[in-house]
């Protein structure tokens, strides 16, 4: 911004110096047609320009208007396309009648036009063809190749009638005023240059910190990404470490008393049966105990289907689970509000139906599965029959004992038959709608 | 909001710009001052006070107010107006002046020095279009080669006023003593040389020259009555290597033989010592009437008589015109043109012109009637050796000058150049292609 403005001023300060430049000339040939006329030498002085001069009070009048309006035109801003070449064109034209009033000895002015074009002028391709054309027409501007083409009156021929001494200095202070005016052109187009080059610059140094921000992000990403790998490693040691601290905790433990108790009672039964009685008591006390840590360690692990879910579309999830998993068709139909159990039941509900499913498909290779729950007064009945192979001898394996077991603890019973396909009828007793209800 | 602002700049700009540049080309072409002019019509006319032919007459502005009235009678309602007492020395600096600081008069004399200079700087109108479009206009009433005068780059700058041609002043009491008969108006280079070398003698036997055949008879009256045509009509080249100009080269060398080694000059003429002097016919109308007669040549008789004839050429001379021209910036062309015609064009203003001045009308019609003769017998007191046809058919036969730019210079040069030849020892016609091109160089400058 600071560049700018000072470009702008030194648009000014060229502005102001062709002014007085132009004046300087006008009024030096005014001087000298009235310093002829008053030394009667107008006859002499006719005869060496070869033509009639403008008249010496016209000469500054009219290059003051014709700059006037050369001004005025610069002084036009956001013309654009046409109108835009045609003012460049009819302040190039003015600079010219400047020009030929001032006998060509100074053409400065088309150098103004060229520098308030550039300032002027819009980004486009016309410009630096505009340019070179300004340029070009100052070029041919030149005093002796116009010479050949247009009659006018020098400047030397009016200034000869001064001493040739005082001539010199008017003659130099010409030039010196026309080289400054170059000069100044030429400052006033390094600083646009300047500008110009600043705000590439700050362009590219804008592109390059985006550049490195992205950088950064994707890194960061990168590790964002490992770390939560690892962080999942973690979290899957951290929970192998807990169910094996549990195990070890609880079974372990009470398993652990249970073995020695029954070593104790086997070396008891023949010596002391009574003791052994008492003994298996205690050890009964301790598998019980153990039993509860088991079930509050379950309860501690219970899945987190639902945690997340309600039962009845925990239920739907695992059903559609295994039968994408095996290609099992399972028909579920639910008749009855599942939403007030509490969460043993919720468990065990869940837990039956998982372990029914997985007991159809792995030992009965079933391929249709129906699950069906509904409501006998206070009863929850789960009914889960299969098309597999069935079983005539069950054994009562771990799951359907401690499904068994489990539902003893909630007062329900489990039937089961082996026969065309594997069924399973669950009776739990729920009491429905009581909010104080707890068991155990 | 912005927009409405700078376009609205913009249009303000614009139209300050475009009064501007009126208001220049307004102050250029002179057009502003057809903006509250009050005065009523006034053409003004620029004119010196003595005469052309540089002798005293008194009848300063005589012609002029008779045309003016004239003018006036036909234009009424339009004034005329000139400055009075300009030298004819001081006029064509006046006149510059005036076109200097742009109040140069709307019509003006022009000096036939002067003429060729003003239509090169276009102070000067172009009359062709006034001349074709003027039914009343007649250009074959002039005299042509007075016409021709006028006439600068084929273009018609200004019409002839009055003209003046040589003629040849022949000392009648030495030709009278030596028993020689007046030449004939078609004499031609060997009568005159026959004449001169008989009449250069030493007529009281003192060793010494002192009576002389010819003086101011130069190369330009040679080469006018031998045919030769120095310049083409731009001045840019000079053609000083013809067999014209070598004749009449080594004519001029004979006659300076005739001198020895003295040199004649126009003193020796006025006391009556030389047989042979060119002069304008001004010279002749002004001191052959009474009184100037006494003053200047009152010991011999004399009379005039054309130019002898070269023998490639013809009696002729040069001949000297008064023009008028228009101001090129003029605001009233039409009455311009309208008393320019007056001056030139109306026989009774041009017939005053033998009355008021020493000059001969361009009007064929005016010189030539017998009115004409009246009036130069009563001035002159008699009519001896005055012939109106030979006069007349002088102007008509006139060689038609061409001049141009730096006249003045190059016939200066070709003075020189003249002069070496004839002195130099060496051949006539190496000199001359010798001199041709050194002339042809400064021409070229």
């Amino acid at each position: 911004m600071e560049g700018k403005k000072s470009s702008d001023y030194v648009l000014l300060f060229m502005k102001n110096l062709n002014l007085i430049i132009i004046i300087y000339i006008a009024a030096l040939m005014a001087y000298s047609i009235s310093g002829y006329l008053k030394e009667s030498s107008a006859g002499e002085f006719l005869a060496k320009i070869g033509r009639l001069p403008i008249s010496a009070w016209k000469l500054p009048v009219m290059a003051l208007c014709l700059y006037a309006a050369c001004l005025l035109l610069m002084r036009m801003e956001e013309v654009r396309g046409l109108a835009l070449a045609i003012k460049i064109s009819l302040e190039l034209v003015i600079s010219f009648f400047i020009s030929y009033i001032l006998g060509f000895c100074y053409t400065g002015i088309v150098l103004l036009v060229l520098a308030n074009t550039m300032k002027q002028f819009p980004k486009s391709t016309w410009k630096f063809p505009f340019a070179v054309g300004i340029c070009l027409i100052y070029l041919l501007l030149d005093f002796d190749l116009i010479s050949v083409y247009f009659s006018f009156i020098p400047l030397e021929v009016y200034l000869e009638y001064f001493q040739s001494d005082v001539r010199s200095v008017l003659m130099g202070l010409v030039n010196v005023s026309g080289s400054m005016n170059t000069f100044t052109f030429l400052v006033f187009m390094i600083l646009l240059v300047r500008l110009q080059m600043n705000e590439k610059e700050k362009i590219l140094t804008l592109n390059e910190q985006l550049n490195t921000a992205n950088m950064e992000l994707y890194r960061a990403n990168v590790r964002l990404e490992e770390y939560a790998k690892e962080s999942e490693r973690l979290a899957e040691a951290r929970e192998r470490n807990r169910l094996a601290r549990e195990i070890h905790d609880t079974l372990g433990h009470a398993l652990t008393g249970i073995i020695t108790g029954i070593d104790a009672c086997k070396a008891l039964m023949e010596t002391a049966p009574e003791a052994a009685n008492g003994q298996l008591t205690a050890i009964a006390d301790v598998a019980r105990s153990g039993l509860t840590d088991v079930r509050r360690s379950i309860k501690a692990l219970r899945p987190d289907v639902l945690d997340k879910l309600e039962l009845e579309q925990a239920l739907m999830q695992v059903i559609h689970k295994m039968h994408v998993a095996t290609g099992a068709q399972i028909e579920f139909q639910c008749a009855a509000r599942l939403n007030c159990l509490n969460e043993d039941e919720e468990n065990m509900v869940y837990r039956i139906v998982q372990e029914c499913i997985t007991n159809a498909i792995r030992h009965g290779q079933a391929d249709k599965i129906w699950i069906q729950i509904d409501r006998e007064y206070n009863m929850l009945k789960i009914h889960i029959k299969d098309n597999g192979t069935g079983c005539e001898d069950i054994k009562e394996g771990f799951g359907l004992h401690h499904m068994e077991e489990r539902l003893t603890m909630l007062q329900g019973t489990l039937n089961y038959s082996g026969s065309g396909g594997f069924t399973v009828e669950a009776r739990i007793p729920i009491r429905w709608g009581r909010e104080d209800e707890h068991d155990d | 909001m912005r927009w409405t602002r700078i376009s609205k700049k913009n249009l303000i700009s614009g139209i300050i710009c475009v009064v501007l540049l009126v208001c220049t080309y307004l102050i250029y072409s002179d057009a502003y001052q057809k903006f509250g002019r009050y005065k009523e019509d006034t053409v003004t006319i620029g004119v010196f006070s003595d005469s052309y032919w540089e002798v005293q007459n008194g009848y300063s502005y005589r012609i002029l107010e008779d045309a003016v009235s004239v003018f006036e009678k036909e234009h009424p309602g339009v004034q005329v107006e000139y400055t009075s007492g300009i030298l004819k020395e001081d006029y064509p600096e006046w006149l510059s002046e005036q076109m200097l600081s742009g109040s140069a008069p709307d019509v003006f004399f022009v000096l036939a020095d002067n003429f060729t200079d003003f239509a090169e700087i276009g102070v000067l109108k172009e009359l062709d279009t006034f001349i074709e479009a003027d039914p009343e206009f007649d250009k074959e009433a002039f005299y042509s080669p007075a016409y021709l005068s006028g006439k600068y780059d084929k273009i018609q700058y200004a019409l002839p006023y009055e003209c003046a041609p040589k003629l040849m002043f022949v000392n009648k009491s030495i030709l009278d003593r030596e028993g020689i008969d007046m030449p004939d108006e078609d004499w031609d280079w060997d009568d005159f040389y026959e004449i001169c070398s008989k009449v250069t003698k030493d007529t009281d036997g003192d060793g010494t020259l002192d009576q002389y055949g010819v003086v101011e008879y130069t190369w330009k009256e040679a080469f006018e009555s031998n045919n030769v045509k120095l310049f083409n009509d731009r001045g840019t080249e000079c053609y000083l290597t013809g067999d014209n100009v070598g004749t009449a080269l080594s004519f001029l060398e004979k006659l300076k033989a005739l001198n020895g080694s003295y040199n004649v000059s126009g003193r020796d003429f006025d006391l009556g010592n030389v047989a042979f002097q060119p002069m304008l016919f001004s010279g002749y109308r002004a001191y052959k009437p009474y009184p100037l007669r006494v003053k200047k040549y009152s010991s011999f008789e004399w009379e005039c008589i054309p130019m002898p004839a070269g023998p490639l050429g013809d009696n002729i001379s040069a001949l000297d015109t008064l023009l008028i021209g228009m101001n090129e910036k003029t605001k009233y062309p039409q009455y311009a043109w309208d008393f320019i015609k007056i001056l030139t064009c109306d026989p009774k203003i041009q017939s005053e012109i033998f009355s008021y001045s020493e000059g001969v009308s361009v009007l064929k019609e005016v010189t030539e009637v017998d009115q004409t003769l009246f009036r130069l017998i009563e001035s002159a007191g008699n009519s001896e050796g005055l012939n109106l046809k030979m006069l007349s058919r002088i102007v008509e036969n006139a060689a038609a000058v061409s001049r141009f730019r730096d006249y003045e210079q190059v016939t200066a040069e070709v003075d020189r150049a003249v002069k070496e030849i004839i002195n130099g020892d060496s051949n006539i016609s190496m000199e001359q292609i010798i001199w041709n091109r050194e002339v042809n160089k400064y021409l070229g400058k």
